[in-house]
Parts: structure tokens; sequence; C-alpha cells
């Protein structure tokens, strides 16, 4: 019943979506306000619809009701009742109803936020985020509905992936797809403005937040992803340049590039055609990972349930948002030429401008990447994969470029500096980093890349520091605070700029944490009896039984395994193999033990013969310090984002 | 040359879209078996249905698809309803014969599949501790092979058959001499 009732409300919300498409154009063509008005209205039903239809699949799940195909293939009786919710976005028919939900109530908050303040982009916003939710409300009715009923309803369901049965999953595509989702706002505003052809710098003005919201939910996505991958894949690593992690990790870095290049438009009207480049591949990255993910094209780990019918239809639909947007742009961009000029190479202009060519070149290594086994398949129909290697060697230098110029940030100002001025300032960093270096070399640390990305981020830190601490000691100076009151109304005051260093010092942190695990793991494949011991770096592991536990739906062979550590620590750690009920595979459960400065890593395999089992060790630097950049990087985005408009924005 | 941009643009993503509109003839389920091409590994057990043991051996001399299923898996009831109608399709070809290999699984679960979804009438080998399905190189359900008369594995089919894939798929390979 339930079922019918969300299959209904999606039906309707589909009507309404196309509606909300035709109205606001016919209402502009014969100028009656009263036909935008009946788009609004649409777009504020296709929400409650949509609404009803994801609580409709989620109560199927509750009541167990197996006759619901999607049900039956993404639970089970014995699933837990968190997983049961979740399962919602646990298949590919149903995160596509999720995604279709969350874009219709992102449209929702921004056509009710900006009716009044932005009246003539409104219609063309409507009309193309109206476009985008019929695209999605198609694919999930007509190619791969959750809505369908099994003639032959089995007593159990197949249950929940259960790799798929942990909170780091149950997290990670929701916040994926607030991200993806959240960048059809700006998309909308810029091809609004492109429409209008009008275009000012309002846009930008009007969707800073939405930008800083949708960003700031991509990398906790892919954080969350990544996270996932290292505590339950079992493999000790986090990040395999999968070409669904790819498909994430492209959007994200198109984004960062615009958000920085944003900034350069507001304050000196520059860059106005690269904006709007950049947010519409951004937009048009998120689409694509979605077609990536969905179409089966691509051959992945991932593996999702793939069919060439939709795959056809994605591409159909894509093809059209693409052309039609970039057609815009091509069409518009001589309107928008700046007379402008880069005044001095030594000007943040030019620093964020050097920083958008390398997120570009980034985003396009990726790419190429992540599209060469295909085009490889498709011309000559052999199998090749593109791995780790490839994207190391072009990625990490980009990086380190993106780092040297994140240093120079704060040391740098709009139209340029002048160049004594910028030496001195250099000095303080200059000396600390090369400090650092020497730290690094004496602490027996050889790898150049190591020695290197020390350099550069106590050269960023360095910059940052002292920018933040002259900023204080001005205000002390100035207006007699103390310290304390100082550092706060400092912050304060300009939530944007500062929010923007605990970003870096976020990166920085997760900077360290990538270059700790990916240059100094350590890594041991054993075969252990009870009672036998192994050592690695400064760990003494000793296995001492096998044991059998039991969960709700799953049961596990259990390693103990007694753990000495440095200064005298010791613990117990119990990797698992699980087998779930309904599922063929089993599953391993890592044990990890999560240190300040390293993971104790340990994955238990196969048993080999009666008494001895396979083992996997890793030692992990600084892993940690990628969770909690991570989260660093949250706090400065959340206050970023509490600052309000800089300027009051014309009324249309 | 001021407009070189806007050509370099439009054209990369025209390119993409084509590469995607011809990747999309490939099909990712097509991942290259080494055991294509390489003689089937044979076998002889029990069948599901207590009758006497079921031997690939006795099959030699005509065209043969075997199917691997269990109960346990959803795919297989969507395909079911295919494999009923291939069987009274081919029911007269005298080159051609079906067998399905039900793998971990009870027999209990595997006669009641068969009894609530329907008998196709062809053999069914029970193999519930996936003997075969290793041999074979089975790593889920459903996967179908096709066997030539010489015992010749010839093609490895991935996920459920589909209405149309035994003219699409199966036929061209039969019918091109060996």
């Amino acid at each position: 019943m339930w079922i019918e009732l969300a299959h209904f409300a999606t039906i309707i919300a589909l009507l309404l979506a196309l509606l909300q498409i035709a109205t606001p154009i016919i209402g502009v063509g014969i100028q009656r306000p009263v036909w935008i008005r009946v788009a609004r209205q649409s777009s504020y039903v296709v929400t409650l619809l949509l609404t009803l239809a994801s609580a409709g699949l989620v109560v199927s799940f509750l009541n167990h009701d197996f006759s619901v195909k999607y049900v039956a293939e993404h639970a089970s009786r014995s699933l837990p009742t968190f997983y049961l919710v979740t399962a919602l976005w646990g298949g590919h028919e149903g995160s596509l109803l999720f995604w279709a939900w969350l874009l219709s109530l992102f449209t929702t908050i921004a056509v009710w936020r900006h009716w009044s303040t932005h009246a003539s982009s409104i219609p063309w916003i409507l009309s193309v985020l109206g476009t985008v939710i019929s695209g999605f409300l198609i694919l999930v009715l007509f190619l791969s509905s959750p809505f369908e009923r099994l003639t032959n309803p089995p007593f159990d369901g197949r249950d929940l992936n259960p790799l798929l049965q942990d909170p780091g999953m149950v997290f990670h595509p929701p916040f994926l797809y607030i991200g993806y989702v959240g960048f059809a706002i700006p998309f909308a505003f810029a091809i609004a403005a492109l429409i209008n052809g009008r275009i000012t710098d309002e846009w930008i003005l009007a969707t800073r937040r939405w930008t800083l919201f949708s960003w700031a939910m991509l990398t906790t996505g892919i954080i969350f992803g990544a996270y996932w991958a290292y505590y339950e894949l079992g493999w000790g690593g986090y990040w395999a340049w999968d070409p669904v992690e790819n498909a994430s990790f492209m959007p994200w870095l198109i984004a960062t590039a615009f958000f920085h290049s944003v900034m350069v438009q507001e304050r000196r009207r520059m860059f106005k055609i690269w904006n709007l480049f950049l947010i519409i591949t951004t937009f048009a990255l998120s689409l694509l990972g979605t077609f990536l993910v969905r179409s089966g094209v691509l051959s992945s780990v991932h593996a999702f349930a793939s069919d060439p019918g939709r795959g056809v239809y994605i591409l159909i639909f894509m093809a059209i948002i693409l052309l039609f947007s970039f057609g815009l742009l091509v069409l518009r961009a001589d309107r928008l030429r700046t007379e402008v000029q880069l005044e001095s190479l030594f000007s943040l202009e030019a620093a964020f401008l050097f920083n958008n060519l390398f997120f570009i070149i980034a985003g396009l290594t990726v790419l190429l990447g992540t599209l060469y086994p295909l085009a490889v398949e498709t011309l000559s129909s052999a199998k090749v994969t593109v791995g780790a290697p490839y994207y190391n060697k072009v990625f990490v230098p980009i990086m380190l470029g993106v780092l040297i110029l994140m240093g120079l940030g704060p040391l740098l100002t709009w139209r340029g500096i002048n160049e004594s001025r910028l030496r001195s300032s250099l000095v303080k960093p200059l000396g600390v980093s090369v400090m650092g270096m020497a730290g690094c070399y004496l602490l027996g640390i050889v790898q150049p890349y190591a020695i290197i990305m020390v350099g550069l981020s106590f050269f960023a830190l360095t910059a940052h520091l002292t920018d933040l601490g002259r900023g204080i000691a001005r205000r002390m100076a100035n207006a007699k605070e103390g310290i304390l009151t100082a550092t706060v109304t400092l912050l304060t005051r300009n939530k944007r700029r500062y929010g923007g260093f605990v970003v870096h010092f976020g990166i920085l942190m997760m900077a360290a944490g990538f270059v700790g695990s990916g240059l100094f793991q350590e890594e041991k494949n054993l075969i252990m009896a009870p009672g036998d011991f192994t050592t690695i770096h400064h760990w003494r592991l000793t296995f001492e039984k096998i044991a059998t536990v039991k969960g709700s739906n799953w049961e596990a062979q259990e390693a103990i395994i007694r753990v000495e550590g440095p200064q005298g620590l010791t613990m117990t750690l119990h990797p698992q193999k699980r087998d779930y009920q309904n599922q063929q595979m089993p599953t391993t459960e890592a044990a990890i033990f999560s240190g300040f400065f390293e993971d104790l890593y340990v994955v238990l395999g196969d048993a080999v013969t009666d008494n001895t089992w396979a083992f996997r060790i890793y030692r992990n630097p600084l892993v940690s310090w990628i969770w909690g950049g991570s989260g660093v990087m949250a706090l400065g985005v959340f206050l970023s984002l509490l600052q309000g408009r800089r300027r009051e924005v014309s009324r249309q | 040359m001021k407009n070189l941009w806007k050509v370099i643009l439009l054209v990369g993503v025209v390119t993409i879209l084509a590469l995607f509109a011809l990747g999309l003839e490939n099909d990712p389920r097509n991942i290259p078996s080494p055991l294509v091409g390489r003689p089937a590994s044979p076998f002889s057990v029990s069948a599901l249905d207590d009758g006497p043991p079921v031997t690939l051996e006795s099959y030699r001399g005509r065209w043969l698809l075997v199917n691997f299923w269990g109960s346990w898996c959803i795919s297989c009831r969507s395909e079911h309803r295919y494999l009923m109608k291939l069987a009274r399709m081919t029911a007269d070809r005298r080159d051609f014969a079906m067998i399905g290999v039900d793998f971990k699984d009870t027999r209990e679960g595997g006669k009641e599949f068969l009894a609530s979804l329907g008998d196709p009438g062809y053999r069914q080998a029970f193999d519930p501790d996936q003997k075969i399905a290793i041999d074979w190189g089975v790593y889920g359900a459903p996967e179908t092979y096709l066997v030539d008369p010489a015992g010749i594995i010839r093609h490895k089919q991935v996920g459920p058959l589909y209405e149309g894939w035994f003219e699409k798929v199966a036929l061209p390979i039969m019918e091109k001499k060996p």
C-alpha cells in the first residue's frame, strides 16, 4: 500500500516538475507574474510529494515488505532498524529517489530565500532546477523504479550488502549527494544570469553560501568514504583512485577552483566568464559522476547495478544539459569581456589565477585517467586500468604547487605588492621552512617528497600564523584589548578570511596525514598459529586464540591478539572475519588501534591449515591527522558561512 | 584566435559525450574469463531431485548451456522465466541441451525454488559445497556458460540472461564453425 502511494506521489511530482519548467518561461514571455508563482507553488508541492515518496519507501523497509523488489534486495528481517532506514539510499533506485528529493528540497529553500531579492533570475532558476528534477524523476519512474513489486515475494530479503552495514557508509552517500545536488543551485543562478544577459556579479554573491555549503558537504562525503574504506574494506588504505572515487573528486577539484576565483570577481571584476565556466563544469562533473557510477560504462570495484538502457537515458539527459549550458556560455561570452587586466604577477589575483590553473590541471589529470580505460576499450576493445602510480606521479607535483600558493596567499595583496615588501615578509616563513626540513633530515627522514612537503607545510603554516599574529597585535594595540578578546574579535570580524585560514590549517593537517601514511606505511603478511608472535616497528603482537562471536545477522571468527607497544602500552585487538546470513561473501573487520601518531591495523585472513591463520598487519603513520584535519576544515567552513553578505544586493 | 577557447570547449564536451555514447556499447560484465576457449572442468554430482547423478561427460557431442543459480539469488528469480522459455523453445534441437547447477544452497531451498517458480524440465546438478562453481570460476549468481560439443567453454555470461539472449549471443557462437 505504502509503496503504491509513494509511486503515485512520484508520478504527480514529475507532472508538477514539468509544470515548473514550462510556466516560468511562459510567464516571462507574456509578462504575467502569476505564471511564475504557479511554478513556485509547484516546486513546493514537489518537495512535499517527494518527501512522501521517500517516506513511503522507508516505511516499506520498516514493515519488511519483501514484495517490493527494492526492499527484498536491500534488507532482511534481521537487519537492524537503523540500517533499514538508511537502506533508502543503499541501492541504485532508492538513491536516485533520494537525489531527486534533496534537489526538490534545495529548490524550495532557494526559491523561498531568493524570491524577492532576485526576481529577474527566479523564473530561470525554477525552470533549470525543474529540468534537473524531471530528468531524475523520469529515471526513477521509468528506468530504475524502486516501487516495483515482485510477483513471487521471497520470505526473507537478500539483506543490505554487509560492506554497507557500517556507520561510515551510512553517511557517505547522503553527504556526497548533498554536495552534488547543492551545486545545482549556483549552477541554476549562473544559467539564469547567462539567459538574462545582464551579467552582474550578483549571482556570485547570492550563491556564495550555497557554494561553500555544498563544497563542505562534498568534502565531508569524500572523507566519510575514505574513512569507510579504511575501517571497513580492510586493505590498509583509504583511497584507491577508483573511477567512482574519481567521480566524486573531480567536481571537488573544480569547485575548489571556483570558490577561490569567485573572490577575484567580487573584488576586481575579473574572471567573469571563467567563473561561469567553473560552476557549469562543477555541476556537469556531478552529473558525469552519476553517469559513470550508474550507467556501467566503466567497470569499477564499486560494481553498482548497471544497465545500458539507463546509461543511454542518463547520457542523453547529460548531453542536453551540457550542450545547453556550455553553448549558452559560448554565445554570451562576448558580452562579458572585462577590461580589467592583471597588474602585477605578485598579486592575489595572479596567485588565484595560478591556483585555478593547478586545480584545472589536477581535474584534467583525474578526468584523463578515468576516461582513458574507456577510450581504449571502445577503440580497441582491450582492457586496461589506470592505477595509483599514474595519479601519484602527476597529481603529487600539482598539489605541491597548490601548497606553495597556499603559503604565498597571506603574504600577497590585491593589485600587487612591491617586491621589497614581499621579500621581507618571505624571510620568516622561509626560515621556518628550512629549519623544518633540516629537522626532518636530522630525524632520519630522507625521502625527498617528504622533506619537500614538510618544508612547504611549515612555510604555509608560518605565513598564516604570522598574518594572524600581526592582526591580533594590531587589535591589541589599537583597541587596547587583551590577547584573547583580540583574537576572538579578529576572527569574528572577518569570519570569511579567517574561516579560510582555518580551512587551510585543516588542509595542512591532512597533507601531513597523506604524506605519513602514503610514504611511511609498513606492511607485514604472515601466517601464525595460536601462541606465535611477530613484530612490526615498535609493536609486538601475540596471536592468542581464535574465538567465535555472533551479531544479530552475522557470525564471525575472531582472532584475539595481545599487543605490546612502546612505553608499556598493552591492549587486545579483535580482527574478525564475518559471515552474514543472507549473503555469500564473507567480510573482514580489521582491528585498528588509532593513535595520535600512528595506527596499528590488523586484518584476519583465511585459515591456512586447521591451526594456522593468515594475517596482514599494517603500521600507518598519521592517518588520524586526515580525519582530524577534515574536522578542522569543516570548522573553518562553518566560521566562513556565518558571515553574511558583504554588500546589500540591489533589488532588481 | 580570440575565439579559439570556444571551439576547444565545445569540441571537448562533444568528444567526451561521444566517447560515452560509444562506450555504452561495451559490456562491463564482459570480463574476459581465462577459461573461455579451454576445456570445461568435468563433474559428476548428485542431482537436485535425487535422480541419477548429473555428469558433464554425458552431454559431449552437443552444445550445452550450464546455468549456475541458487535459491538465495534474487536475480535468478527474474532470469527464471527466460530459462523456462528457452528450454521450451529449444526442446526440439538435438544439438543443444541445458543443465542447471544449484550451488551453495540447501536441497529443500532449491526444490522449493523450482516448485514455486516452475521447473524448466532440464536436469539440475546439486553443488552445495561449490565444488563445480569453484572449478568453473563462478564468482556470483546467476552465471551461465556455453560449452561446445567438444567440451570447450565458448562463452561466459555474468548476470541474468535476458529476452533474446540466445539469438543475440549464443546462436552466433554456435553457428560459427569451430
